[in-house]
C-alpha cells in the first residue's frame, strides 16, 4: 500500500463506512473541526469524533490544532501517491492505445 | 478525490473487430483469461507481473447493446488495492470505433458500494476490495 505505516486494510476498513465517506469528501473540499462536521450531519459530534479517528488512524486524515478546536485535513500524502499513480497507469494505457492503433490502422510490414 | 484515467481513441475498424482484439491475449496483458460473463474470473499475466481479478459486466458488440459493447471488470496485482477497469466500444460512422478506457482507484470506487458482488453471498463491492487488497 502507499501509505507510509498504514496498511491496506485500515485504509478500506475506514472507508467502508458510508459516514466515513461523506466525512472525508467534505473535508477533502474544505478542512474542518469536529463540531463544524456535526452541524452539517444528522450526527452528534460524538459521533462525528469517532469517525474522524478511525480515518485519521487509517492515515487519511491529519489534525491541526486551531485554538481550542482540532481543525481536520485530508492527508496531502495520498494525494501526491495518486499523481504517481495516475501517471504509471497512464502510461500503460497510452501503450496499449498505441499498439492497438497500429495493430488496426497501420498496413503491416511491407515486402521489398 | 478523483483517481482516475481515462482516454479515448478512434480506431478504423468495427466494434466486434475492435472488441476481439481488446478481449484476446496480447492486449491488456500477454497472457488473458477473461470469462465474459457477471462475477466471471480474470486473470492478467504479463512476464512476472500478475493481476487477479473478475468481471463486473461483458456486453459483446451486436449482443446487449446494439452495436456498442461494454467491459467493466476489477484488477489487482498481489498486494495492491483492485482497480476498476471500464471500456466502451461506441460504433462511429461505417467502419469506425470510438473506444473509451477508465481506469479508476478504490476510493473513488468504493462509492458504488451497495451494488452486489455475484459469487459472494450479497456481499458488495467494499468487502470485494477488502479481500483482494
Amino acid at each position: 500500500m502507499t501509505i507510509p505505516g498504514v496498511g491496506a486494510d485500515a485504509v478500506f476498513g475506514a472507508l467502508a463506512d458510508p459516514t466515513r465517506r461523506r466525512l472525508l469528501s467534505t473535508i477533502a473540499e474544505h478542512p474542518a473541526t469536529a463540531t463544524e462536521l456535526a452541524g452539517s450531519l444528522p450526527i452528534s459530534r460524538q459521533a462525528v469524533v469517532k469517525h474522524l479517528s478511525a480515518l485519521s488512524e487509517a492515515g487519511l486524515l491529519e489534525r491541526r490544532r486551531a485554538g481550542r478546536e482540532v481543525r481536520y485535513r485530508v492527508t496531502p500524502a495520498p494525494l501526491s501517491d495518486a499523481v504517481s499513480w495516475m501517471a504509471q497507469v497512464g502510461a500503460q494505457w497510452d501503450d496499449r492505445l498505441a499498439s492497438l492503433a497500429q495493430t488496426l490502422g497501420e498496413p503491416g510490414p511491407r515486402e521489398l | 478525490m478523483v483517481d482516475q484515467i481515462e482516454r479515448e481513441l478512434l480506431l478504423p475498424a468495427s466494434p466486434e473487430e475492435v472488441w476481439n482484439l481488446v478481449t484476446a491475449p496480447g492486449w491488456l496483458a500477454d497472457d488473458v483469461v477473461l470469462e465474459l460473463i457477471p462475477g466471471g474470473d480474470a486473470q492478467f499475466v504479463s512476464g512476472e507481473q500478475v493481476k487477479d481479478g473478475w468481471v463486473e459486466e461483458a456486453v459483446a458488440p451486436g449482443t446487449g447493446g446494439g452495436d456498442a459493447g461494454r467491459l467493466a471488470f476489477w484488477w489487482a496485482a498481489d498486494g495492491d488495492p483492485a482497480t476498476r477497469v471500464e471500456l466502451t466500444l461506441e460504433p462511429e460512422g461505417e467502419a469506425s470505433t470510438r473506444l473509451r478506457v477508465i481506469e479508476a482507484r478504490p476510493l473513488d470506487a468504493l462509492d458504488v458500494v451497495g451494488i452486489p458482488l455475484p459469487g459472494s453471498g450479497g456481499a458488495s463491492y467494499g468487502p470485494a476490495l477488502l479481500a483482494a487488497a
